[in-house]
């Protein structure tokens, strides 16, 4: 599902956030990545949605170079991957139900299937008694699982999440992460940006670690 | 398609409403930007109509060293008649201008008691169409009548002239000047606004970005949202200009200085109103665009 060659992004002639990063990740897998700040797990996540570009290598998404992928295919890779940021990204004058319509506006879907997948969405976050409220008015965990169902509504085939649950006190992201083992369970690849090693101790899957921005460790627990 | 336009409009509408004070601080800017414009059109275009007013009492005077005798008046009219630049050729006799130098001097009239009913010299008086309104015409329409009149004097205001046509040259010059500065300014404050307001909804272009919006998806609403708030800014425009020129600029100006001079202020025609409204959604398309390109980024 996801492949990188040879990747390499730098942003200054000095700074080289990833290095001659290759991996691959099938489909269906659960994949966490972590490393101390400034690894490149956010650099990483950013060229896999195509927020950035790789200054070398080779980056393949369900079969497609995305390398060098013009700006107007970008939109129609992204709606193949989901996003989860840690800070939640919602639009705080809009409510629940509008957040997550949106993503499924911006595809162009029809008016009553908005509304079915909507609901549907924040039911299976435990929302869906909260579509008109805005965020503002919900704790961070309701925000981050409307978030989720944001990214989930689309039916991705690739979940990325940057540090989601890094705002939120244990217990909620337990919760969280229960929602993400949901989603993979349903057979979306995830792949899960985080520095909290107790989160894949409890969830044990595969760990990538980085270190400066090259993959130190690839580990695939014994248990799976 | 229709479902699209649809949702785009909807959109465009919801966020509106959605932002109220942001939408209120566009419509109110341009409204502001297009009155202003469109009040110096309005001082322009009056100045010009009383140029042009002013222009109509041009006259070129033709004193006659002898009164004609009858048949040979009436060949003269009837040759100054055929100038291709005049509409109306008048002869005023000696009597008749001495009449009018009386009524001029009103009660201080029997000073010309005594005088000779001929001493004042007879004259033709030669109206021109409004096209030879101006040196060139007058000058022409002099050469000509040297040719045929034996005229002591020919009189048609040279200095009033002189200072008439710099006055319309300079006229051109500032209004051309001003309104170019006026419009950059009014295009520079309306696109920043509107800037300004986007900047404030980076984060839902972002995000719309994020989850897989195209370009036209989020530049169209925003597009839509500005042509919309350039038409209420267009018609707040007019409605303002409108209340201030009928409720105060036209009775004060008019009462005072205009009436004894014989001239109306107007106000703009229909096509210029079209016109100040057209701007308005023209100004709020390209002020958006021009910020959702530098906002916009897939």
């Amino acid at each position: 599902m996801i492949q990188l060659y040879n990747v390499s992004k730098s942003y200054q002639k000095e700074n080289t956030a990833l290095k001659d990063l290759s991996v691959q990740i099938g489909k269906g897998e659960f994949v966490y990545v972590t490393g101390a700040s400034g690894a490149g797990k956010t650099t990483l996540l950013r060229l896999l949605y195509s927020a950035e570009r790789p200054t070398r290598g080779q980056i393949l998404i369900d079969g497609q170079n995305i390398s060098r992928i013009s700006r107007f295919k970008i939109p129609y890779l992204r709606r193949k991957i989901g996003v989860v940021f840690q800070d939640y990204k919602l639009l705080n004058s809009r409510t629940v139900y509008e957040n997550v319509a949106f993503a499924l506006e911006a595809q162009g879907k029809k008016r009553y299937e908005v509304s079915k997948k909507v609901y549907q969405a924040l039911k299976s976050v435990g929302l869906e008694h909260r579509l008109q409220r805005t965020p503002l008015e919900l704790s961070g965990g309701e925000q981050q699982r409307i978030a989720i169902a944001r990214a989930l509504v689309v039916d991705p085939l690739i979940l990325l999440a940057d540090e989601p649950s890094g705002n939120l006190d244990q217990d909620v992201a337990l919760e969280i992460m229960e929602l993400f083992r949901q989603a993979n369970a349903r057979g979306t690849t995830v792949l899960l940006a985080t520095h909290d090693h107790s989160l894949y101790h409890r969830f044990p899957r595969r760990v990538l670690t980085l270190e400066q921005g090259c993959l130190v460790k690839d580990h695939q627990p014994e248990t799976l | 398609m229709l479902d699209k336009s649809s949702y785009f409009i909807r959109r465009a509408l919801r966020n509106m409403r959605q932002w109220p004070f942001l939408c209120t601080a566009s419509v109110l800017t341009m409204a502001v930007a297009l009155a202003s414009v469109a009040t110096f059109f309005l001082v322009v275009m009056n100045v010009q109509l009383m140029a042009t007013k002013w222009s109509e009492d041009l006259q070129v005077v033709a004193y006659l060293e002898q009164q004609p005798g009858n048949a040979q008046l009436a060949q003269l009219l009837a040759d100054i008649e055929k100038f291709p630049e005049v509409t109306t050729v008048k002869f005023v006799s000696n009597k008749e201008a001495m009449q009018r130098f009386r009524s001029r001097l009103g009660g201080e009239s029997d000073l010309l008691d005594g005088v000779r009913e001929d001493i004042l010299p007879a004259s033709l008086e030669l109206s021109l169409l409004p096209e030879y309104r101006n040196r060139t015409g007058v000058e022409q329409v002099v050469r000509r009548l040297e040719a045929h009149v034996d005229s002591g004097d020919i009189h048609y205001g040279q200095d009033w002239l002189e200072r008439f046509e710099t006055f319309v040259a300079v006229l051109k010059i500032v209004s051309q000047a001003l309104g170019g500065f006026l419009l950059l300014a009014a295009l520079f404050i309306v696109s920043n606004t509107i800037r300004l307001t986007l900047y404030a909804r980076r984060d839902e272009l972002e995000i719309m970005a994020l989850v897989g919006a195209t370009l036209r998806f989020i530049k169209v609403p925003f597009l839509l949202e500005g042509a919309l708030q350039g038409l209420l800014g267009g018609v707040l425009a007019l409605v303002i200009l409108s209340a201030v020129f009928n409720l105060f600029l036209s009775p004060v100006i008019q009462s005072f200085w205009l009436t004894p001079a014989g001239i109306e202020l107007v106000f703009l025609d229909f096509n210029q109103q079209l016109l100040l409204v057209s701007a308005g959604v023209l100004l709020g398309i390209f002020g958006s665009l021009s910020s959702l390109r530098k906002l916009v980024q897939i």
